[in-house]
């Protein structure tokens, strides 16, 4: 997986500045004076919908919730599937969400199904990818517009025709049937659209919180972290980071408390795609800025007098690249110990199968890469840089560390 | 779905009831039970896979389980098709009205009691965060018990606080609410009760209340008896995208003079239903607690007070209907 090379121009990513496209014109002005009223009418409709149902619909969410959080010890089992391949898979994801322009609740909605069907079925290394794939198109189709549900030819292009185009369909009707056809997880967004209008957190924060939940789905110690409680981390670490001031949401439990504390350890060397995404003004450039909050705190941490900044820890622990740290083991002991001995269900072969030609298609070894590689004349998504990271890297070197990433 | 899962052989597959968009609907018999169903077939693109009305039908269904929703039992997939198994109907609100009314009208305590059940079910989906968006006669079943119930929710989706954007192609013209018809795509719960207004004037009077041909003559026609709005009486009305700043101008018409047939506590909840601006629209929960379904409020202590099941087919409340607490109570239990 890891010797796959790649080389890269990044300007070919979907991922490009918008810098231009921001100059105004009378016209567009005219129009977001429009969009600004109709904002206004949204608002005051929210708002009779929150001061009416909103107590219900909490409820029916931390229902949902529960029952739709997926099981990292049960996902430590896969016997092909490792955590170190996750990063690959999540990157490939992030990359055709933004190809597709996909709602944003979309990508939280992918991942969920696909770690929701990695704790319940054995999946092997070729299909890792597969299972994304239909993860991402169940969820387009749940909440997305018809016309920007991706094409199943699309998707296998950018998987680089490495399955039948059949066994998109296959693999996307046993994903639903795997989960019952519960789709309607509530992502993160949900809450934290919430919090954010009770608050009244600028779009700063809020891009913020967002590029830091994604940095999360890299990450196994957040597969089973409820999306309320992350929606709650995320923001209070936003604001933090930004100096905005904190707020008094009431009390924080300890689970609430170790999300934050533990979120505030992932931050350093994101995702290089995500990094990327979110370096655009669309998205407020928070990864640059959160890059450079990193430095500053590294270089005051290096000058001595240790005030324990906004993450105490952030100096000290995991700032191992995430691209080559197998997580694995870390959960897979706790998780025998608290009993979850079951092994996870082995497909029915129900689904699959129809026609056995079908079943050696999945057996073969694969034609490309396991690990997801989006069509190499598209999409870029580990320049070289990433692959040859020391691993030595750990410690107080952000200053070199994140800008070398942010150099695109 | 309950448990174990049916195969398609185990139902017998009886007449055609109908045929959507998207799928056709069989009459089905369980062959252990005998108890009859609907079966509803969707066939399964190779190209696109699942559609998407499916996946949003079947997951939202499952989470809606009410009384004044149709029951989805269970989903069966062969080859190429998909096959839902819902709780059997014997026909919709436009067939009862059709056979029953005279000349499409139906009795007045029959219309009341549909509108509480039709209301009951919408304030259920709205409170698990579940818009409909299509309700209109042909996707409300009854039963031979007179019971009402949501159907057909392949237009349905889940809905966020702050709202979401949404596509304006939603809800049969004639039952499309004015907001959505003006361009709004950050339409709410609103969108379904003005299908509930519409519902009801069509109940009592036996017609359709604005049978449009278009979006501008449905416009013209809501506009016609409720009145051409303005900026004044609907302030952000010239921002809509379909505003037209030549409408012709109506006065609003007194609903009572249109709909005879209805007493003064319906025509008032009926104009609170058939609010233009959406934001002044009633909502589900408080249509239910309005006078005009007195009757159905439970007094304070019901043990008192036993409620007797009517189980006459003519009268049509019976016991499960009613609610068992006031509307505020819990009906998932």
């Amino acid at each position: 997986m890891a010797s796959t090379t790649y080389h890269s121009s990044a300007d070919e990513t979907f991922f490009v500045e918008d810098e231009a496209a921001q100059r105004m014109t009378m016209r567009d002005a005219g129009r977001m004076i429009a969009r600004n009223k109709q904002e206004m009418i949204a608002n005051e409709l929210s708002r009779l919908a929150h001061d009416e149902y909103l107590e219900d619909i909490m409820k029916h969410m931390r229902h949902m919730e529960d029952e739709t959080l997926p099981d990292a010890n049960l996902i430590d089992m896969q016997r092909e599937i490792q955590w170190f391949m996750r990063p690959y898979l999540i990157d490939f994801l992030i990359e055709a969400h933004a190809a597709f322009s996909l709602l944003p609740e979309t990508l939280f909605l992918t991942v969920n199904l696909l770690d929701r069907y990695c704790s319940k079925r054995v999946v092997y290394k070729q299909h890792y990818q597969l299972v994304g794939c239909a993860a991402l198109l169940i969820a387009a189709k749940y909440g997305d517009k018809k016309d920007r549900v991706p094409q199943i030819n699309e998707l296998n292009n950018m998987c680089c025709g490495l399955y039948d185009a059949g066994m998109f369909t296959q693999m996307e009707m046993h994903v639903l049937n795997t989960l019952d056809w519960n789709i309607g997880h509530p992502t993160v967004d949900f809450f934290t659209q919430l919090i954010v209008a009770e608050e009244r957190d600028g779009r700063e924060v809020e891009h913020m919180a967002a590029y830091i939940c994604e940095i999360a789905l890299y990450h196994r110690d957040f597969v089973s972290t409820k999306p309320s409680i992350m929606a709650r981390a995320s923001l209070a670490l936003a604001r933090a980071i930004l100096s905005k001031p904190e707020v008094n949401d009431g009390e924080w439990d300890h689970t609430e408390n170790v999300t934050l504390l533990t979120l505030s350890q992932h931050l350093h060397q994101p995702s290089v795609t995500l990094a990327r995404k979110y370096s655009s003004a669309y998205y407020s450039k928070v990864s640059g800025k959160l890059a450079d909050f990193l430095a500053q705190q590294a270089a005051i941490s290096r000058r001595g007098p240790p005030s324990p900044p906004v993450e105490p820890t952030s100096l000290s622990t995991k700032t191992a690249d995430i691209y080559s740290t197998p997580h694995k083991g870390l959960g897979a002991g706790p998780g025998v110990a608290d009993g979850y001995m079951t092994p996870p269900i082995t497909p029915d072969g129900n689904c699959f199968g129809h026609n056995q030609a079908m079943i050696k298609g999945y057996q073969a070894p694969p034609r490309c890469p396991v690990t997801p590689t989006p069509q190499p004349n598209h999409v870029q998504p580990y320049p070289q840089q990433q692959q040859q990271q020391p691993q030595h890297m750990a410690g107080a070197s952000y200053f070199e560390g994140p800008t070398s990433h942010m150099a695109y | 779905m309950d448990g174990k899962r049916q195969h398609h052989s185990s139902f017998q597959q009886l007449e055609k009831l109908g045929e959507g968009t998207y799928a056709t609907v069989f009459k089905g018999r369980n062959r252990q039970t005998g108890e009859f169903v609907a079966l509803k077939e969707i066939h399964l693109d190779s190209e696109e896979g699942t559609p998407s009305t499916a996946i949003r039908e079947i997951s939202l269904m499952k989470e809606l389980k009410h009384e004044n929703i149709v029951a989805l039992h269970d989903v069966i997939h062969t080859e190429n098709k998909l096959m839902l198994v819902f709780e059997y109907m014997d026909g919709d609100l436009k067939k009862y009205m059709d056979n029953n009314g005279e000349r499409g009208m139906l009795k007045p305590h029959i219309v009341k009691s549909f509108m509480w059940q039709l209301l009951q079910g919408i304030h259920f989906c709205h409170e698990n965060r579940v818009l409909h968006r299509d309700l209109k006669p042909q996707n409300l079943l009854i039963n031979n018990k007179l019971q009402l119930k949501l159907g057909d929710f392949g237009l349905a989706r889940a809905f966020g606080i702050p709202v979401n954007t949404f596509s304006n192609e939603v809800v049969t013209l004639w039952y499309r609410a004015p907001d959505v018809l003006l361009g709004s795509r950050t339409y709410n719960t609103s969108i379904d009760i003005w299908s509930a207004g519409c519902i009801m004037a069509e109940m009592f009077s036996g017609r359709p209340l604005f049978p449009g041909t278009t979006n501008e003559d449905q416009t013209i026609r809501i506009f016609r008896i409720m009145g051409t709005p303005t900026e004044r009486t609907w302030p952000g009305l010239s921002q809509f995208p379909e505003y037209k700043a030549n409408w012709q101008m109506y006065a609003t018409q007194p609903l009572r003079n249109i709909l005879p047939q209805i007493d003064e506590k319906g025509i008032d909840l009926l104009q609170r239903m058939l609010q233009l601006r959406p934001e002044l629209r009633i909502s589900a929960a408080e249509a239910l607690n309005h006078e005009w379904f007195a009757e159905f409020h439970q007094p304070a202590h019901p043990q008192h007070h036993p409620q007797q099941p009517m189980m006459h087919p003519h009268r049509g409340y019976q016991q499960h209907t009613v609610p068992s607490q006031n509307v505020y109570g819990n009906y998932q239990g």
